[in-house]
């Protein structure tokens, strides 16, 4: 009987170490892990292209970050800032501009399939005019860092302490599609925080408090 | 010697049964070893890992199309308004996140409130989300469409303007004038039109006095902070009566200041009100003997006649005060107001405590023009009725009537009895929807603006008013135009109008010249009859909860569910008894007594309350409204849940069939009642002996004395006590525990607090806190995070009331940290004692180890009842689900914003940045709050002060809530000091 017993707690103990090793190192994810996560978006916008390439601020797309709890995803009105002129990559508008020279035409606007959504959605026409008839509708885009129940995160302190974006949201420069790097658990959070705390961060000391009612209230 | 405090006659009369409680918690532990079963119940635990294996939901963020300017995602925005929960127009600030309206906080540098918000205002935020609002016009019972509505009004009144026939309009007070000149000018496009005003809580008698004594219609403004002897007739002006945040911030800063003579109060009243409890002098009268009272005041003073007794005392101390005092009445008797008056007058009270100069716009009710307009409905003269803010079918005595009106027109926004009635419901925008205006007191201006977009199909009254004039506009047009033409030429600070405006939107009021003449006295004939007393009969006193001013707010849940500051009950109205009264007829607290005045009867529950005169039986108006049967599905359901409503699917019973007219004036009294008891019961909710504070005699230090839980200080000690609390020298933390960084604590002064129940509400919306209901509250499952423990003691001066805010102590020894199993409550580095709710299972040892009771259990999902008023909630706390523990966090989120902001613009945080929704909305800044660590903060100056105490200092939990004690000014002390003096 106690033979049984022992047994049993015995294949209990392996079968939940199994499991704690396999989520621990990645192979499997816990229910509560989201990392990897790379949703589809509604427009295949690309980090690679937009911060990679042409090496636009974080900032200029994302200003709540420095003074809201939440970074936000842009107005649509911030991309149609450049959008209103860029309407397809630059080799389909040269395209366009030759092929026009040598009909003896006026260049017809290019528009690439993605920028044509943004530009439904602001409710423009094949002429990127408005028109009553169709009012801008909001994008609506599918969050990929999605925090657990029962803790409060705010972007103020981090960004204000000189914490990088692509600590905790990896390379999203080298992203096509933004992708959770992370697995924002509570011990990803707390052990930056003791690691900030004992090396500072970029040179400079800071306190990062580890306190539960930091995130939790 | 300190005074003896009881929360209830049980615990007065049968001091033995405290024993009995203290004896229970003296007995040592039995030897159960918990520690075993938690050994053996935490195998159980391994088994839960593997389940629910889904991934999470799929989640959108849905970003602006355009950003408006200023608006940035997430943060608060904040608004300068006007409240528009009562009449008394107090400054208000509204805090917006992402398009809606989620806390109400004081405006702190207005003119009235000061900075305070009482429980009503901040609960009628619940009226935005309210689901029973009306969401489109109506007619005749049917939901209808404004044009249409529109065409039928306009035909009808067409017809009215051919054929004849009167037409009213009926408000509560209307002090706003952009209102009153819409209704001007609707009123000019007919023939035989007036504007009625009546208000729920009375004070015509005192405004038709003035037009007697003064010779203007008028509300003088009571200026309570300039007056050094008060004395209260029946009015309970720190309570309902009038203008409460305003009254409080006056009386309260003549409390809490440190020099300068003492404020000597007298309360001479009936019943136990708010009022009384705070008075120095509180003297128990019926109202029969409260009139001759006053009578033999007035003649003391004004004919320089000897007085003895109650009276005598009285002149004598309001003479040695002649400028400097106040009598006040809540009478609706004329000539007990005259008499009043002439006090006044007599004293040199007008043009200081009392202005006529600026009069006070926040009661305009003319009772005699109700009863005329009744008897013009009476005899078929009336075509057309318009009824706004009011609901007179349900709180006028003989409202029934107007249900025979040809047209009957409301505004209210939700279903009641008078829009039941009417057959064209034209629903008005709810205060924070809509453009408006008031000015509470003369040259006081306020605005009022939209802070979110109106819900439904509503539309603001003067608009409707507008339409039907024939001059269509927009509310915020007719606002705009009514301050250029008529207020703005008024002040001559600003040139310009859009400066000024702009000015006053921010700030929320704008300081104006006041329009009016200050009336003269006219030495009336003085009414030489001393009233005759009743002796034996017993007289009914109806009267107002502080809590519940008015039945208009009959529907907010949130305002039910908090505990009357004098009685603690909730969800309920009862008939108050004297103890005396009650022994002679038997009758218990819960027997269900039959109340007839000869003409009416009306069955209520019973509660016998300590302190009231035993020739009275009080009852609150404004219950038992058709807006409260909602409450039928409050709660949780579950097999032994009762409802939260009673017999007649209410709440509570209406007893404005026993107002009294006299002489076309409602009178709030009535003699000759009797009192049968039915032989049935009803369960009342009460809140007060659910929390007994008390400490173990073998806890108690050398000698057993057990230190009381509220301490008072005579005011002949304050000078020679000793400063501050006491600690006991041992001490849990190491010597060499880092001090540096925040150490928030709080202080209390408990002479300021009146009881008046802001901060309960204040804390509940901020902090999202749910309402349990009736039947869970009975069961002591009531939510609120901060309550106010009611104490009464009685000594030479009468019972004396002290209310005790009582909130997590957040101890530095904190008892609940030891014994959570799963670490989800334990201390941080800033001396918060903090709550995981993730952490937390739910084993309630924490709630057993607290010594202060003041951690809550979620024994159900009470925040999961579906609809609009979800939207009240605030997003940056969570909320909280079953089987969770959760209690007072200091407002925490507000402390990480305070944090936060600081350190993105890179300064430190300075004192008072960080406000809890307690202290912010306290009319009488009775809270304070702060970094105890920092010498020179405010609270760390306030803990130091002679009064200082810790509730249970003999524990040695360290609590970082400090108390200062009630200062009890002795009437025979102040005599022999002024004599001194």
């Amino acid at each position: 009987m106690n033979q049984r017993i022992t047994a049993i707690v015995l294949a209990t103990a392996v079968v939940l170490a199994t499991a704690v090793l396999a989520a621990r190192s990645g192979v499997v994810h816990l229910p509560s892990n989201q990392q990897d996560y790379e949703p589809e978006q509604p427009i295949a916008f690309s980090h690679r292209l937009h911060v990679g390439d042409l090496r636009m601020a974080c900032l200029y797309c994302h200003p709540n970050a420095e003074r809201s709890r939440v970074a936000g995803v842009p107005a649509t009105a911030i991309c149609m800032n450049c959008h209103r002129f860029v309407t397809a990559p630059l080799g389909a508008v040269r395209d366009e501009e030759q092929r026009a020279a040598k009909a003896g035409q006026t260049p017809r606007l290019v528009v690439s399939s993605e920028l044509r959504k943004l530009f439904d959605a602001m409710g423009l026409d094949e002429r990127l005019q408005s028109s009553p008839g169709t009012p801008p509708r909001p994008i609506v885009w599918t969050r990929v860092h999605n925090l657990p129940d029962y803790v409060a995160f705010d972007h103020r302190p981090h960004v204000a302490a000189g914490v990088t974006c692509q600590t905790c949201h990896g390379p999203v420069e080298t992203m096509e599609r933004v992708r959770q790097t992370s697995d924002l658990s509570m011990g990803w959070c707390v052990n930056c925080h003791r690691a900030a705390n004992r090396t500072g961060i970029g040179g400079r000391a800071v306190r990062a408090s580890i306190d539960c009612s930091t995130c939790h209230y | 010697m300190p005074s003896r405090y009881w929360k209830s006659l049980n615990e007065r009369d049968r001091p033995h049964d405290r024993e009995d409680h203290a004896t229970r918690l003296d007995a040592e532990p039995d030897g159960a070893s918990r520690r075993d079963f938690l050994r053996l119940a935490g195998f159980s635990v391994a088994g839960v890992v593997a389940s629910s294996c889904s991934r999470a939901p799929i989640r959108h963020a849905i970003p602006y199309v355009a950003q408006p300017d200023g608006v940035v995602p997430g943060r608060a925005r904040w608004y300068a308004t006007t409240c528009g929960g009562c009449a008394a127009g107090c400054g208000l600030r509204v805090k917006e996140r992402d398009g809606r309206p989620i806390k109400v906080e004081g405006c702190p540098d207005h003119p009235l409130s000061a900075g305070g918000v009482c429980a009503v205002g901040q609960a009628a935020l619940l009226s935005v989300y309210d689901r029973a609002r009306f969401r489109a016009p109506q007619l005749r019972g049917v939901a209808s469409t404004w044009a249409v509505v529109d065409a039928d009004m306009r035909s009808r009144l067409d017809t009215i303007r051919r054929g004849g026939g009167g037409v009213r309009v009926l408000t509560s007070t209307v002090h706003s004038p952009s209102a009153r000149g819409a209704i001007g000018r609707f009123l000019d496009t007919l023939p035989d039109a007036a504007h009625v005003e009546y208000d729920e809580i009375s004070a015509s008698a005192i405004l038709d006095a003035h037009l007697v004594t003064h010779g203007v219609r008028a509300l003088p403004r009571h200026l309570f902070e300039r007056a050094d002897v008060i004395v209260g007739v029946d009015a309970d002006f720190l309570g309902p009566w009038i203008s409460p945040v305003e009254f409080t911030a006056g009386y309260a800063r003549r409390r809490r200041q440190a020099s300068g003579p003492l404020a000597w109060h007298a309360q001479v009243e009936s019943r136990v009100s708010l009022t009384g409890g705070k008075a120095d002098l509180r003297i128990s009268m019926a109202p029969d003997e409260a009139d001759a009272l006053v009578f033999d005041v007035a003649d003391i003073i004004e004919n320089g006649r000897a007085g003895s007794g109650a009276a005598g005392m009285l002149a004598e101390r309001l003479l040695a005060a002649r400028g400097r005092s106040l009598v006040v009445a809540g009478s609706g008797d004329l000539a007990m107001q005259i008499r009043c008056n002439r006090i006044n007058q007599a004293l040199g009270n007008y043009g200081s405590t009392l202005d006529l100069g600026r009069p006070s716009q926040q009661r305009r009710g003319d009772d005699r023009a109700v009863a005329r307009l009744l008897q013009d409905v009476r005899d078929q003269r009336i075509a057309a009725l318009l009824v706004s803010r009011a609901n007179p079918v349900f709180d006028l005595p003989g409202g029934d009537v107007l249900t025979t009106v040809p047209l009957l027109v409301s505004f209210a926004e939700r279903p009641d009895e008078t829009s039941a009635a009417a057959h064209v419901v034209c629903p008005d925008h709810s205060a924070f929807e809509a453009w408006g205006d008031s000015e509470a007191v003369a040259g006081v201006a306020s605005l009022t603006q939209p802070t979110v977009r109106p819900l439904g199909h509503t539309r603001a009254f003067i608009e409707s008013l507008s339409m039907w004039a024939g001059a269509p506009a927009p509310a915020y047009e007719l606002v705009r135009r009514t301050w250029r033409e008529t207020i703005f030429p008024r002040q001559t600070a600003v040139p310009d109008f859009d400066r000024f405006w702009d000015a006053t939107l921010e700030a929320g009021h704008a300081a104006v010249s006041a329009a009016t003449t200050a009336g003269a006295f006219v030495p009336a004939t003085p009414n030489s009859n001393r009233p005759p007393a009743v002796p034996d009969a017993v007289h009914l006193v109806l009267y107002h909860k502080p809590a519940m001013p008015a039945g208009e707010h009959s529907y907010n849940p949130l305002l039910h569910e908090l505990p009357d500051p004098v009685t603690k009950i909730v969800w309920d109205n009862y008939a108050s008894i004297g103890p005396g009264l009650a022994a002679a007829r038997q009758i218990t607290t819960g027997d269900v007594v039959r109340i007839d005045t000869g003409g009416q009867s009306l069955e209520l529950p019973a509660l016998v309350q300590p302190g009231q005169h035993d020739r009275v039986v009080a009852v609150a108006l404004g219950y038992g409204g058709a807006m409260t049967e909602r409450f039928k599905t409050i709660g949780h359901h579950w097999f032994q849940s009762r409802p939260t409503v009673g017999e007649n699917g209410r709440i509570g019973a209406n007893a404005v069939r026993f107002v009294r007219v006299d002489d076309g004036r409602r009178g709030t009294t009535a003699s000759g009642v009797t009192l049968t008891r039915t032989g049935r019961t009803h369960a009342l909710a009460c809140t007060q002996d659910h929390h007994t504070l008390t400490v173990p005699a073998r806890l108690a230090p050398a000698g057993g004395e057990r230190w009381p839980i509220v301490q008072d200080i005579a005011a002949s000690d304050l000078a020679s006590s000793e400063p501050g609390p006491v600690e006991s020298p041992a001490n849990l933390w190491p010597e060499d525990h880092p001090a540096t960084g925040h150490r928030w604590g709080m202080v209390i002064d408990l002479h300021a607090c009146t009881g008046c129940s802001a901060c309960v509400v204040g804390c509940q919306i901020e902090n999202n806190v749910p309402i349990a209901g009736k039947d869970e509250v009975r069961r002591n499952r009531e939510m609120h995070w901060l309550r106010l423990d009611r104490y009464f003691s009685e000594d030479a001066d009468g019972q004396h009331m002290a209310s005790q805010p009582m909130l997590c102590q957040h101890c530095a020894h904190a008892p609940c940290e030891t014994v959570c199993p799963t670490l989800a409550t334990l201390h941080s580095e800033e001396g918060l004692n903090q709550q995981v709710y993730n952490r937390c299972v739910g084993t309630r040892y924490c709630m057993n180890n607290c010594p202060y009771k003041t951690r809550r259990f979620n024994w159900f999902e009470y925040s999961r009842d579906p609809g609009t008023e979800h939207l009240i909630l605030n997003p940056d706390v969570a909320v909280r689900s079953r089987g969770v523990m959760e209690k007072c966090t200091f407002c925490v989120q507000r402390i990480q914003d305070a944090k936060i902001e600081a350190r993105r613009l890179g300064v430190p945080v300075k004192d008072g940045d960080v406000q809890t929704a307690c202290q912010q909305s306290c009319p009488a800044q009775a809270i304070t709050f702060g970094d105890m660590n920092d010498p020179t903060s405010r609270v760390a100056v306030a803990a130091r002060d002679r009064r200082g105490y810790t509730v249970l200092e003999a524990l040695n939990v360290r609590p970082s809530v400090t108390y200062l004690k009630v200062v009890r000014q002795s009437s025979v002390a102040v005599a022999e000091s002024e004599h001194d003096g």
